[in-house]
C-alpha cells in the first residue's frame, strides 16, 4: 500500500516537463511571453542578482552597472528615441498604457473625446473604458478592414473635443502591423495626443522614434525584447502632458515632499526592478547582435511555413493569412478552441494560446466573439518544431472529424 | 472502441483551480491510478462522451448538462473538470462521486441515477423558484 503522503508528490506530466526545463517542448506562446529566454539574458540576470545593485542616489556602492541607465542607453538606441531620460520603465505595457492614459486624462479640465480601434488589447480598452464609466471622456472604436485601421476611419471618427488616441502598432491576434506614421503626422498637426502600444513590434520589427512623430510609445520587455516578465516601459515626447499619477521615492531631491518633475523619476518611484532592467538591456543587446532584418525574416519564413502546412486541409481556419508578425491565428471547424489547445499541451508537447488573448473587439468581428488559438514564434523557434506542430494540428483536425 | 474493467481509482490532488470566462470552476486533478477506457465507457452512460484515439493519446472529453465536463487522456494520472456555474454548490464533489460510483460496478452506475435524479430536481426547484437569477 502505498502512503497517501508520498502519492502527494506525484506530479502530472505538465510538472514533470517544467523539471525538465522544457526538454522536449514545443513552445509557439511568444506572443504572450518569449521563451526561451537567450543565453546571454540568463547571464545578465544572474550577474545583476550576484553584485550588489548600484543606481546613481540610491547606493553608495561602486564598479558594478548601474541597469536603470544603461538600459534607458540602450533602449534609446534601439528605439533611435532623441532623449534617453524620456524613457521610462514599469512593469509592462499595461502598467504602461495605465500610466498614461490615467495620467493624460488628469491632466485635462474637462471631459473630452478619444478615439481607439477594435484591435485593441484590453490593456487599452480597459482604462479607457472605465474612464467612460466615470464620465472622464467619451470613446469611438474605430473598426479595421482586412486587418488594418485606415487613417480615413480616424479621420472620420475626429471631433472638435477630440483630444487622444490610442492604437495598437500591431495587432496581437492578427498579427497585423498598422501603418502608424500617417496617423502619426495628421494627428500631430491636429494637435491630438497619441499613444501608440508596440507590445508586440518591439523587438520583430525597426522602430523609429525620429522619423514617427507619437507622443507616446510603449513597450514591453518580457515578449520579442526577451527580457524577463516584470519589465516594460514607455517613451514620452512631452512629459507635462501627462499628469503625475504615482509619487514615491526618487533617490533625488529626497529633502522635498514633492515629487521631482525631472526626468526619468517623473514617472519613476520605488526601487526598480533590476534584474528586469538587466534582462532587457541584454536582450535588446541580444537582437542588436542578431540584427533585426535577420529576426524579421526569420519570422516571416517560419509564420509563411506554418501557414502553407496549415491550409493542406480544408477543416482549419485561418484568420489573416498573411500576417506582418509572426503570429497565426486559427481555429479547426468544429472544435472547441480550449479543447484543441489541451490536446496540443498534454499530448504533444506544443504551447500554444488559446482563447480571446486579452482583445475582446477583434473576436467579435473574426470569430463571433468564440476565440480561437494563437501560434506565435520567436528568434528561437526552427522550422522542424513549426513543421511537428503544424502535422500535430492536423492530426487532431482530422481525427475529430473522422 | 472502448472496453475495460472496474477500478479504484482516487483523487491525490487538486492542482490548478481557476474561474473561466463562463463562469464555470475548473480543476485540475492528480488521481493515484491512470484513467482508464472502462472509466470513459462508465461516464458515457450518463453523459456526451467524445473520444478520439487516433491522437498521440487517446483523448476524450465528457459533457453532463448542468453538471459537470471532464477532458483527459486514457493512461494519464490527471484529468480536468470544470463544474458548472449555475450550480456549483450542489455539484461541487460530483467527479468524487463518479469515481466512487465507478468502482461499484453496475450497482454503482444504478445508486449513481439515483443521486442525479435528486439533483436534478432540486436544480428543478431552484430554477421554478429563483427563475433567472440563476442563470
Amino acid at each position: 500500500m502505498v502512503k497517501r503522503s508520498s502519492l502527494y508528490h506525484k506530479g502530472t506530466a505538465m510538472e514533470t516537463r517544467q523539471q525538465n526545463e522544457g526538454q522536449g517542448l514545443i513552445y509557439l506562446n511568444n506572443a504572450a511571453t518569449s521563451w526561451p529566454k537567450p543565453p546571454e539574458v540568463i547571464a545578465e540576470v544572474t550577474k545583476s542578482l550576484h553584485n550588489p545593485y548600484f543606481e546613481q542616489g540610491r547606493t553608495t556602492a561602486m564598479g558594478a552597472i548601474d541597469y536603470p541607465a544603461a538600459a534607458r542607453e540602450t533602449l534609446a538606441g534601439f528605439f533611435h528615441a532623441e532623449k534617453p531620460d524620456h524613457i521610462i520603465f514599469t512593469q509592462n505595457a499595461t502598467d504602461s498604457l495605465n500610466l498614461l492614459i490615467h495620467g493624460f486624462t488628469r491632466n485635462t479640465t474637462a471631459p473630452f473625446h478619444t478615439i481607439t480601434t477594435e484591435l485593441e488589447h484590453n490593456s487599452v480598452l480597459r482604462p479607457l473604458h472605465a474612464l467612460e464609466m466615470d464620465g472622464a471622456l467619451t470613446l469611438t472604436t474605430v473598426p479595421f478592414i482586412n486587418n488594418q485601421v485606415r487613417l480615413a476611419a480616424i479621420k472620420e471618427a475626429i471631433r472638435a473635443d477630440t483630444r487622444l488616441v490610442v492604437m495598437t502598432h500591431g495587432s496581437n491576434v492578427l498579427g497585423s502591423m498598422q501603418d502608424i506614421k500617417p496617423v502619426a503626422e495628421y494627428l500631430r498637426a491636429n494637435d491630438i495626443f497619441f499613444i501608440v502600444d508596440g507590445s508586440q513590434t518591439a523587438g520583430h520589427m525597426p522602430i523609429d522614434l525620429t522619423g514617427i512623430p507619437v507622443d507616446a510609445f510603449v513597450f514591453t520587455g518580457h515578449k520579442a525584447l526577451f527580457g524577463i516578465p516584470g519589465i516594460g516601459g514607455f517613451y514620452l515626447t512631452d512629459p507635462t502632458a501627462v499628469a503625475i499619477t504615482k509619487q514615491g521615492g526618487t533617490g533625488s531631491d529626497s529633502s522635498s515632499l514633492c515629487h521631482p518633475l525631472e526626468m526619468p523619476t517623473r514617472f519613476e518611484s520605488g526601487t526598480h526592478n533590476y534584474p528586469g532592467l538587466a534582462s532587457l538591456y541584454a536582450g535588446v543587446r541580444f537582437i542588436e547582435g542578431v540584427g533585426l532584418a535577420a529576426i524579421e525574416r526569420k519570422g516571416r519564413e517560419l509564420t509563411t511555413s506554418f501557414i502553407q502546412a496549415l491550409k493542406k486541409t480544408d477543416l482549419i481556419t485561418i484568420y489573416n493569412e498573411s500576417p506582418d508578425l509572426p503570429i497565426v491565428s486559427f481555429s479547426i471547424n468544429g472544435m472547441d478552441n480550449y479543447e484543441v489547445g489541451f490536446i496540443l499541451a498534454r499530448a504533444y508537447n506544443i504551447i500554444m494560446r488559446t482563447g480571446f488573448h486579452c482583445a475582446p473587439l477583434v473576436h467579435r468581428r473574426i470569430d463571433e466573439g468564440k476565440g480561437c488559438i494563437r501560434a506565435s514564434f520567436s528568434w528561437f523557434t526552427t522550422m522542424e518544431e513549426c513543421r511537428v506542430a503544424t502535422d500535430a494540428i492536423r492530426e487532431v483536425a482530422e481525427s475529430a472529424h473522422h | 472502441m472502448l472496453s475495460g474493467r472496474w477500478q479504484r481509482v482516487r483523487i491525490i490532488k487538486s492542482i490548478q483551480t481557476k474561474v473561466c470566462v463562463d463562469g464555470s470552476l475548473m480543476k485540475e486533478y492528480v488521481l493515484d491510478e491512470p484513467l482508464t477506457e472502462g472509466f470513459i465507457q462508465f461516464l458515457g452512460q450518463s453523459g456526451k462522451v467524445r473520444y478520439l484515439d487516433s491522437l498521440k493519446k487517446p483523448y476524450f472529453s465528457f459533457e453532463k448538462e448542468q453538471f459537470i465536463s471532464v477532458k483527459g487522456f486514457v493512461g494519464d494520472e490527471s484529468v480536468e473538470v470544470r463544474y458548472k456555474k449555475e450550480f456549483q454548490d450542489l455539484i461541487g464533489d460530483y467527479f468524487h462521486l463518479l469515481l466512487y460510483y465507478y468502482q461499484l460496478g453496475p450497482s454503482g452506475r444504478e445508486r449513481l441515477n439515483g443521486i442525479d435524479e435528486c439533483l436534478k430536481e432540486k436544480m428543478k426547484i431552484r430554477l421554478d423558484t429563483h427563475g433567472s437569477e440563476c442563470t
